[in-house]
């Protein structure tokens, strides 16, 4: 590990560093003091130099995001953590909110800062109690310090921090679902336009930032832009924090400077394929990015442009493993069960599409499917991905199809092997399925 | 409700794009889907209504915009000047867009038309006849959700139908402001459901029967009525009270069998209350009037007509009914006015108090036409009062003869003994009735059979003076006659006929020539929207010009 530039993790090893004196031991809450003296639009304009990418899942420069917040609109600005990381396969957030909750607080009011904002939220995901009692008992420390509150370090400014959790439904993190879900309604993603820069939470300017990106604020203000530049590669600067997972010898949290052979990262950091297995796929992003064949890794970096070259994602950064026992009709049937689960059920394609294909693929599984059954699911996700409210319905039909596009023979033994879908007969009258017309 | 303003209208701006590749110009700020209505393109939905917030959830309304990398829900999409829309008119990826929502729409619903009370009033099976019309690709087993569960008093939801529009959650939200709905689970197991301790009973409940736009809600009353194709539609007026809600009839066997709202700007938008829509039935009574009595006796229509005649130069007090039609008033102020000469009429009127939810739409009376009777004087401003007082006068005994128009010409609730001994004191008492059950028929020298509101077809005018046409719904017994043909047989009887009309259709149009302000109107225009006579007055209604249809 020593390689790589440990920005995010610097401490996450050292004991005690998830409480107030652990956390100032090692010049905790300095960097907030220094911030609170700069100019706000300054800030800002060093987040962006330093092409710090949002680390959710879709990139998108966070200088820029901030930037769009209106000035003197006469409402609030509320900033919103989003630690409601609930993507298959991605767990990362989870080690800096359990054990560097002060980290996240400070990359909080440093954005808060930026944004002159007196209101932020840790929204945090329900399953993870934990990390939710360990922040929660952060920020009661922070308060009690007064690094929270009024008047921090007597600057004049004031922040009020709130720690809030979900009621365990993945679609609130996309971030209008998790407004929504903040404003104490049913966890909906809401229509854009308007953008929650514009019109968030109560209706004021808001900007929801992934824990992960937040957390690395301070580490670029104290070393400067420039500094974080240099790390990773020109368009995708930093360090990531990678969760692998699945059939691997050493499955874990590993910071990682972004543009690391993607290989390497498997035999050096993961320890290899565990069992001295082959290897027969990566999901590199989380669930929701397109799968890699083994064939596909070549010369593939761990950053965002060589894997959208390579025909994936970065995307939150769940590197989920799987060796070539790996049964990939069962296992895109597993992610189609996840995301017809977590449908909201706001709006069609989504709501009905997938459960569609979560059966198609049940079907398959179970020995009845059909020869048309693959072109329909690519028909169906055609139907689904680009025409939903949020990007859930991308998220739902990518997996789908690039099992299908990278293992169609997987698909077509199980199909060939099987009866066919069921009829309904008199010998049979429970059958579940039955073809129209036959 | 309130009036909308004519002149903001005229002066908004205008903005000119491209839909299909037609340029269409409209005013600012309008959104897509009203924009490409007005421009006579169709382009369908479920979940928007132009009176509810954009919810944007059904996906059907998707339409290709040039510069946009993806197609856009044209609900949610405000026009702006030289924006370029491409249609399912002109663009095949938008048809197949909408195809496939539908498609999707399709998988989970019953498809049992042959027992929904929806079908051929549902945009489903419009949609997929001009949409999609092909056998599913769907073979798995159908979600299964609930069934015949009442909402409320009047609202039964089936959970599989349901296409999850939200329409009725919004409306409650949004209309009603009560809340009653909302959404529970998720995914394709999302359900509409009543909120804990709550139940859907407020006073426009039934509303959410007409927002829906498949067979998921309807009403308790008309299930299995009839299927509407069986039934006659007529558009209406409600005469609930003087509201005058638009109002869809389906007549069946000279029944109604199921009534729905009428989309109106500019007086209940879609909506409609409970007490209006439930009680159709109850506007015609039970026990009919057949034919001309005289004291106990049955007698010819004709020998009836001649207790007018004594009334000539006679003081006289007459109760009207606050439900006639407009021609029907000015017949009858006619009539007073040259063959009676010493009268005082009084319109039949009790103020009512209102929930703040009924207000939203009920007048506070049950008096749909008062306005129409204040256009020709037949009564004053303080219609209470008026009428109260000559209840008094009438309990008094200081009542020589009486003229009672109407079976509401005085309210059942006043009917006590000391007002019926009052009319039995009266010299001459004339009653224009349709209710056998009325406790008018005691007392009452002469009454000859009258039509109920449902069986004429004429001219309301609501509370805030909007002139409406009303359609005639009900056939009625061959005996009973509405109350301008009465009054113009006792015209006729006292002097010279007051005019020379065979229907209610010809005395309308008669009555629209005779009014100068009106002269050009046609009764088309007065169904559907109406027209304002206090705009009309002030010479700011172009003629010739009704306002937007309902979707």
């Amino acid at each position: 590990m020593g390689k790589h530039k440990q920005i995010l993790f610097k401490n996450v090893h050292e004991a005690e560093q998830y409480t107030l004196v652990g956390y100032e031991k090692r010049a905790g809450y300095s960097i907030i003091k220094k911030v609170l003296s700069m100019d706000p639009v300054k800030v800002i304009d060093e987040v962006k130099a330093s092409g710090l990418r949002g680390r959710g899942g879709a990139g998108f420069p966070t200088g820029l995001k901030w930037s769009f917040v209106p000035r003197n609109s006469g409402k609030p600005v509320y900033l919103l953590n989003n630690a409601d990381e609930s993507e298959p396969g991605t767990f990362k957030d989870r080690v800096l909110l359990e054990k560097d909750p002060h980290l996240c607080i400070e990359g909080m009011l440093i954005a808060a800062w930026a944004l002159q904002s007196n209101w932020s939220c840790v929204y945090i995901r329900g399953e993870y109690g934990y990390p939710y009692e360990r922040v929660n008992n952060a920020v009661k420390e922070a308060y009690k310090k007064g690094y929270l509150g009024e008047n921090i370090f007597g600057s004049g400014f004031t922040h009020h921090m709130v720690v809030h959790r979900g009621a365990g439904a993945y679609i609130c993190g996309e971030e209008t679902g998790l407004i929504e879900s903040l404003e104490g309604k049913k966890g909906q993603p809401r229509l854009k336009p308007p953008f929650p820069a514009v019109v968030g939470v109560y209706g004021c300017p808001t900007v929801v930032n992934n824990t992960e990106t937040l957390a690395a604020l301070p580490w670029i203000i104290e070393n400067g832009a420039a500094a974080y530049k240099a790390i990773g590669t020109e368009k995708s600067p930093g360090t990531k924090l990678i969760s692998a997972s699945g059939h691997i010898n050493k499955p874990g949290v590993y910071e990682i400077e972004l543009g690391y052979p993607l290989l390497q990262f498997l035999e050096e950091e993961c320890g290899g394929v565990w069992g001295g297995k082959k290897l027969k796929a990566i999901i590199p992003g989380g669930s929701s990015v397109p799968v890699l064949r083994a064939d596909e890794l070549e010369g593939v970096n761990m950053d965002y442009e060589s894997l959208v070259q390579a025909g994936s994602l970065l995307g939150s950064g769940g590197f989920m493993v799987m060796d070539e026992t790996t049964d990939m009709v069962d296992s895109v049937l597993n992610l189609a069960h996840f995301y017809t689960h977590e449908s909201c059920g706001q709006c069609t394609p989504c709501r009905e599409g997938g459960h569609w294909i979560q059966k198609i693929f049940h079907r398959i599984n179970d020995g009845h499917g059909r020869a048309e059954d693959l072109a329909l699911v690519e028909s169906l996700s055609s139907q689904i991905a680009g025409h939903t409210i949020c990007p859930f319905g991308e998220a739902l039909v990518t997996p789908a199809l690039s099992f299908i596009k990278k293992f169609p023979e997987e698909f077509t033994a199980k199909i060939l092997a099987g009866s066919g879908p069921l009829k309904k007969t008199e010998e049979n009258p429970g059958a579940e399925l039955y073809q129209i017309g036959h | 409700m309130s009036e909308k303003n004519g002149s903001t209208e005229q002066k908004k701006e205008m903005v000119e794009f491209l839909l299909d590749g037609n340029k269409v110009s409209i005013p600012a700020g309008t959104n897509l889907i009203e924009a490409a209505a007005a421009a006579g393109v169709a382009i369908p939905h479920y979940c928007y209504h132009k009176d509810l917030s954009i919810a944007g959830n059904c996906r059907m309304c998707q339409v290709h915009i040039k510069g946009k990398p993806k197609l856009e829900i044209a609900c949610n999409t405000i026009v702006q000047n030289g924006m370029e829309v491409q249609t399912q008119v002109s663009n095949p990826a938008v048809k197949s867009a909408q195809e496939a929502t539908l498609e999707f729409i399709l998988i989970n619903h019953p498809l049992d038309c042959t027992v929904c009370d929806q079908s051929g009033h549902c945009k489903l099976q419009d949609y997929h006849y001009d949409y999609n019309a092909k056998p599913s690709r769907f073979i798995e087993e159908k979600i299964h959700k609930v069934k015949a569960e009442p909402l409320g008093p009047n609202v039964i939801l089936d959970g599989e139908r349901c296409i999850m529009c939200t329409r009725c959650i919004r409306f409650c939200d949004e209309v009603t402001g009560t809340s009653e709905l909302g959404m529970i689970n998720r995914g394709d197991r999302s359900v509409i459901t009543v909120n804990e301790g709550k139940e859907l009973n407020n006073a426009l409940s039934g509303t959410v029967v007409d927002l829906c736009p498949v067979g998921a809600l309807t009403h308790r009353n008309w299930r299995f009525n009839s299927r509407i194709w069986y039934t006659n539609q007529k558009d209406s007026i409600c005469t609930g009270c003087s509201t005058g809600c638009n109002v869809k009839v389906a007549v069946r066997d000279n029944e109604v069998v199921h009534v729905k709202a009428r989309y109106n700007e500019n007086v209940n938008k879609e909506w409609m209350c409970d007490e209006g829509r439930y009680s159709f039935n109850n506007f015609t009574p039970k026990s009919r009037i057949t034919s001309a009595r005289v004291g106990s006796n049955e007698v010819e229509l004709n020998k009836a007509i001649e207790s007018f005649k004594p009334l000539k130069g006679q003081e006289l007090l007459v109760f009207i009914s606050p439900d006639l039609t407009l021609e029907e008033y000015w017949l009858l102020k006619k009539f007073l006015e040259r063959d009676v000469q010493k009268f005082k009429s009084v319109l039949a009127h009790r103020e009512r108090k209102l929930s703040d939810v009924e207000k939203i739409l009920i007048s506070p009376d049950y008096a749909s036409n008062f306005r129409a009777a204040q256009l020709f004087g037949l009564c004053g401003e303080n219609l209470e009062e008026e009428y109260l007082e000559a209840l008094k006068s009438l309990r008094e005994g200081s009542v020589e003869n009486i003229l009672i128009v109407g079976d509401r010409g005085i309210l059942k609730q006043d009917l006590d003994v000391s007002i019926i001994a009052g009319i039995s004191k009266c010299k001459v008492s004339i009653g224009l009735l349709a209710d056998a059950n009325s406790a008018l028929c005691g007392p009452i020298q002469t009454i000859i059979p009258e039509r109920t509101v449902l069986e004429k077809a004429g001219l309301m005018v609501n509370r805030k003076m909007r002139l409406q046409f009303m359609e005639r719904l009900l056939d009625c017994p061959t005996t009973a006659l509405p109350v301008w043909k009465i009054v113009n047989m006792a015209a006729a009887k006292l002097g010279v006929e007051l005019v020379n009309c065979t229907n209610d259709r010809e005395l309308t149009l008669r009555y629209i020539q005779s009014d100068s302000r009106l002269s050009g109107l046609k009764i088309g225009q007065l169904k559907e929207g109406g027209v304002s006579l206090t705009e009309l007055h002030e010479g700011k209604h172009s003629r010739g010009q009704t306002s937007a249809g309902a979707v």
